[in-house]
């Protein structure tokens, strides 16, 4: 009688946490979705690595100082962002190889402040490729917060972003105030993929900046098609990778991902 | 309309434009000629705000072309050379021609009936109505430089600065970009400026010809200017030129390029 009390308090406690996973991985892969048109199409989608590595150095910072929240990721992303945007901006040298620097950078940092702090005793490897029980129900807040402000800067400059994205000149000449909109860009990006660290997993993360617009680009030829077939298959990926994870027992940004390849490599088909 | 005064360009301690100086009046068509490097696409950026002098002036309607712009959405159309457009994003032709209106949550809804009409209406200008439904990167060359010229004129833009309009696009279809770009300056008082390597057909249409090399080596009508010269003056010395008559300005003239047969 105890026992199937329980158990019953686990199911429900597990189907909590797939539930909130799910929502938090949902209202994260909608606003990357629209991002990673832009990305794609501007050829940046490599800024993406750089963003979500940085983010390591700020969780090993947290971690020396006894301070597990999402502040210290936050600014490593949001500064490496700023970083990155100004060299693509300024150019004249190879953005890639800034951005492995910047990679590289953060990656030594927080090795070598994890090692300072006489050894980490979190999961590391849910850091790098995902981990559904770290995903806490107190996410889901700041979550809603961030995909209802991301949604509205991405939905209000939409026509905006599309215009640079065609022809940064175009844009200026219409009285578009490229240079903001483009540092604003970078943040919103890197809060985005600060809070789908945690799901996801650092190594992963830039699946979503990429793989749903060349799904897109397979199903359809119209920008509202391209976008609109993301967002679904990165719904689908995320919904059926947490469920899937829970079950054979897998890290649950491989599985997310492993889902969303097999999507790719089927719009391939759906394209020939 | 627009004056330039004594424009000075200075990148990497190298002159890319020295003492530029011109007028243009409203509703006058002017081209913009001279060899590869010679400061053409720096000089029109200059003339609509997108960089800025080292040294000197420049003035739309009297204030600074930053200023200009501000009038209203789309008061300066510019297509700007080939090779830096976007073509490879999955935007049809009807969305390119629109590209420039901006409107908050544009995503969400669809275009008026009477943005479509107008869009259709300058594809028709420029004989492309029937590609409206296409998507850009599966035209030609020639084909996408039309859609461009559409998607200037969408905004009914006071001034229309044109990089390189006619690359890719055929002889024929030339002449009638020429005609359509004259009849705007004589109907609807637009003010036409030109980059263009055509230094042939263009004559017949421009009201004036501005030959550039770093500095403007001639700013006039076509039929004041004396054409072996100054194509030798803008080109350089190694160039010869084949030419029907010293000021003949109706005529096709072929330029041959000796600088690599010694
Ligand atoms: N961002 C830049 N930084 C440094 N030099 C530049 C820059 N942009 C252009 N230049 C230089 O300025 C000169 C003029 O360039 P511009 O593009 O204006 O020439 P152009 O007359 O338009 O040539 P084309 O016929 O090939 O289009 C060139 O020598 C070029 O190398
Ligand atoms: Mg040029």
């Amino acid at each position: 009688m105890g026992k199937s009390v329980i158990t019953a308090f686990l199911v429900l406690e597990m189907t909590e946490i797939l539930i909130n996973a799910t929502l938090i991985g949902i209202l994260i892969a909608i606003p990357l979705s629209f991002l990673s048109y832009f990305v794609v199409m501007r050829k940046m989608t490599f800024a993406g690595v750089g963003i979500a590595h940085a983010s390591f150095g700020g969780i090993a910072l947290g971690f020396l100082l006894g301070c597990e929240s999402f502040i210290f990721p936050l600014v490593f992303c949001v500064v490496s962002s700023l970083f990155i945007g100004f060299l693509y901006k300024k150019g004249g040298f190879s953005e890639d190889s800034v951005i492995d620097v910047v990679f590289v950078f953060s990656m030594a940092f927080g090795i070598f402040i994890l090692s300072l702090s006489n050894g980490y005793s979190g999961n590391v490897l849910g850091l790098l490729f995902g981990d559904i029980l770290s995903v806490n129900k107190d996410y889901i807040v700041p979550v809603i917060g961030i995909f209802l402000l991301s949604m509205f800067f991405i939905s209000y400059f939409f026509s905006h972003l599309n215009l640079i994205t065609y022809n940064e000149d175009l844009a200026r000449i219409n009285g578009v105030r490229v240079d903001l909109l483009y540092y604003f860009f970078w943040i919103v990006l890197s809060v985005l993929i600060v809070f789908s660290i945690r799901l996801i997993g650092i190594v992963l993360v830039n699946a979503f900046l990429v793989l749903p617009t060349l799904v897109g680009l397979n199903v359809s030829k119209n920008f509202k098609g391209v976008i609109g077939v993301g967002i679904l298959s990165s719904i689908i990926s995320v919904a059926g990778g947490v469920i899937l994870s829970y079950y054979v027992n897998t890290p649950t940004g491989a599985t997310i991902v492993l889902l969303f390849f097999a999507f790719w490599i089927l719009s391939f088909i759906f394209k020939i | 309309m627009i004056r330039a005064q004594n424009i000075t360009l200075v990148r990497n301690n190298k002159k890319i434009l020295e003492d530029v100086g011109f007028d243009v009046k409203k509703g006058e068509f002017v081209a913009i000629i001279g060899p590869n490097g010679a400061g053409k696409t720096t000089l029109v950026k200059i003339v609509i705000g997108l960089l800025k002098p080292t040294d000197g002036t420049i003035k739309i309607n009297g204030v600074e072309p930053e200023e200009f712009i501000k009038k209203r959405n789309g008061v300066i159309g510019y297509l700007p050379q080939k090779a830096i457009v976007n073509w490879s994003m999955p935007l049809k032709v009807l969305d390119v021609v629109l590209i420039e209106k901006l409107s908050p949550f544009s995503f969400f809804r669809k275009y008026s009936k009477e943005d479509v009409e107008r869009a259709e209406y300058w594809l028709e200008v420029f004989g492309i109505k029937n590609r409206v439904n296409a998507y850009i990167r599966d035209l030609s060359g020639g084909e996408q430089q039309r859609v461009s010229l559409a998607r200037c004129m969408f905004n009914e833009p006071e001034i229309l600065v044109l990089d390189e309009p006619n690359t890719a696009v055929d002889a024929v279809y030339n002449v009638k970009i020429y005609e359509t770009l004259r009849k705007l300056c004589d109907n609807r008082d637009i003010t036409v400026i030109m980059v263009t390597h055509d230094i042939g057909a263009v004559t017949m249409y421009v009201d004036k010809v501005m030959c550039l090399n770093i500095k403007l080596h001639c700013h006039s009508s076509p039929s004041a200017i004396n054409y072996s010269e100054m194509l030798k003056r803008v080109y350089g010395n190694n160039i010869n030129i084949v030419i029907h008559g010293e000021k003949c300005n109706n005529c096709i003239f072929g330029v041959r390029d000796d600088r690599n047969t010694h």
